[in-house]
């Protein structure tokens, strides 16, 4: 068997890992254990990259693994890949720290 | 579950049978050229001009590597930098190395009558103990004499689905069996520290990982750069993993389930058995030397690599004494640098096979190296340099 589509890895997560390029328009079927879901891509999403499986509004937790991986930068729609262009990281932000230098 | 390894006088269990020669620089790098068998460390943390912290930290490097159980015998020599300093007087390292029951010979230059005398003395010194040292014979060891190391690296998101859980069900296996198991990377537990707090042993435990965290993550603001910049580092992101919280969830997958029993510092020898979390730096050239003078007689490099296209040879043999073995989940990781890896994950993720059939096949993979397999970059004639994880700034 060679599974194919993305992985969510814990019930409360918002998006799952493509274990296959998958490309725009594709139906894409997202595994949690033995459960199979479906999200429709609205665009590219390499291999190991991030696929949105619920809309996710700006400034809301990103959760994988159940917990929060960092918040959202932008509206993210349901089949959005999710990546550095729509996700910040809230630790260790020396840029964001009082007396930053940036 | 046995391995064939070295019965050690302290009751330990090498699984190879190195004699070393410290402190690292030319005297030992030439009696190493010249005698089989031999290795030394390669570094230009001497230890001048250097906090007595950062001193000790250097002396119980080579103390444990010294001590590490894939050592037989060790050579100590007095020609080193920075010997004046009480830390790295070279007596103490050798007495400190001869309490594990080791032989251990002493080479002091001045009496010798300088460098290359001292050079003539430590070769014929280094042949004799060599060949005592081939003397020793496998035995069958148990997996409690075991310990092991682990860094994940260039990680992306095959790592935290599935070569990290693999690693982390090989150090469950091996802590059940009262082996002991170390990992860390101080940066890489931001994020996660209070989901990996939850295992401490005690409340102190508890209060010591989330006590790493937040100094790691105050020193990483007060640079005032985003952490992003730096670390995820670029292949990371290129693998697809987007911010440090992201990392740092996967990262921890690799220590398994066992309680944490204690935060040791880099170097540090641990007081008992079971898995340790070690203050480190997660530097390819700094992490693995570490976790063998803690005792690890095997490395793990756990690779992601879905940001790499151009590193077909990886990182080869800087545990110094213990050998480094790569590990991938990523097909694609595995399709570039093969001829580096040791054992591949990645039917979690391609073929749905469970962590616990790929774990075990990783354990008995671990058992044929400890018995005495070589690991694939151990068949290449080269050692990076080490460089020792140091926290004060130098003067």
């Amino acid at each position: 068997m060679t599974l194919k589509g993305a992985l969510i890895l814990a019930e409360a997560d918002n998006v799952a890992t493509a274990i296959e390029d998958i490309e725009p328009g594709a139906v894409v079927p997202v595994r949690l254990g033995k459960e199979v879901r479906t999200v429709k891509a609205l665009e590219r999403v390499p291999f190991g990259f991030k696929i949105a499986v619920a809309d996710i509004p700006r400034g809301a937790d990103v959760i994988k693994y159940g917990e929060s991986i960092g918040k959202a930068s932008s509206d993210i729609k349901k089949g959005n890949m999710v990546h550095i262009h729509n996700l910040e990281g809230v630790r260790g932000r020396g840029d964001l720290a009082k007396g930053g230098s940036r | 579950m046995k391995f064939l390894g070295y019965e050690r006088a302290d009751g330990s269990a090498g699984i190879r049978n190195h004699v070393l020669v410290i402190p690292g620089g030319l005297l030992a790098a030439k009696i190493c050229d010249f005698v089989e068998g031999t290795n030394t460390i390669l570094t230009a943390d001497s230890g001048s001009g250097r906090t007595s912290r950062d001193r000790e930290t250097i002396a119980r490097t080579l103390i444990g590597l010294g001590r590490n159980p894939n050592v037989a015998s060790v050579i100590v020599h007095s020609a080193g930098v920075a010997t004046g300093y009480p830390e790295l007087n070279p007596t103490r390292i050798a007495d400190e190395i001869a309490q594990s029951g080791k032989r251990v010979e002493f080479i002091e230059v001045a009496k010798e009558g300088g460098t290359f005398r001292a050079l003539e003395k430590g070769i014929q010194v280094a042949r004799e103990v060599v060949q005592e040292t081939s003397r020793t014979r496998r035995q069958p060891c148990d997996l409690s004499q075991m310990a092991i190391g682990v860094k994940c690296g260039a990680s992306d998101t095959t790592s935290g689905i599935a070569g990290n859980p693999v690693v982390g069900y090989l150090f469950d296996r091996i802590v059940e069996a009262g082996g002991t198991a170390f990992f860390g990377e101080n940066t890489e537990i931001i994020g996660a520290e209070h989901v990996l707090a939850k295992r401490g042993v005690s409340a102190e435990v508890s209060r010591r990982i989330l006590e790493v965290a937040a100094e790691t993550e105050e020193k990483a603001k007060a640079t005032g750069e985003d952490i992003r910049t730096v670390n995820p580092v670029p292949a990371n992101i290129a693998g697809g993993i987007s911010t440090l919280e992201e990392k740092s969830l996967g990262a921890i997958h690799k220590s398994g389930s066992a309680p944490v029993q204690g935060i040791l510092e880099y170097g540090e020898r641990p007081s008992g058995k079971g898995l340790y979390f070690v203050d480190n730096w997660m530097s390819t050239g700094s992490i693995f030397a570490g976790y063998a003078a803690s005792g690890a007689q095997l490395v793990i490099f756990q690779l992601g690599g879905g940001g790499w296209t151009d590193k077909d040879l990886l990182s080869t043999s800087t545990a110094v004494v213990a050998p480094l073995m790569w590990a991938t989940a990523n097909p694609k990781t595995l399709a570039v640098a093969g001829s580096c890896i040791d054992f591949y994950s990645g039917g979690v993720i391609e073929d749905g096979d469970s962590i616990e059939e790929t774990g075990e096949k990783l354990l008995q993979t671990v058992l044929e190296i400890a018995s005495g397999t070589l690991v694939k970059v151990e068949t290449i004639k080269h050692t990076d340099p080490t460089q020792i994880y140091l926290k004060d700034s130098p003067f």
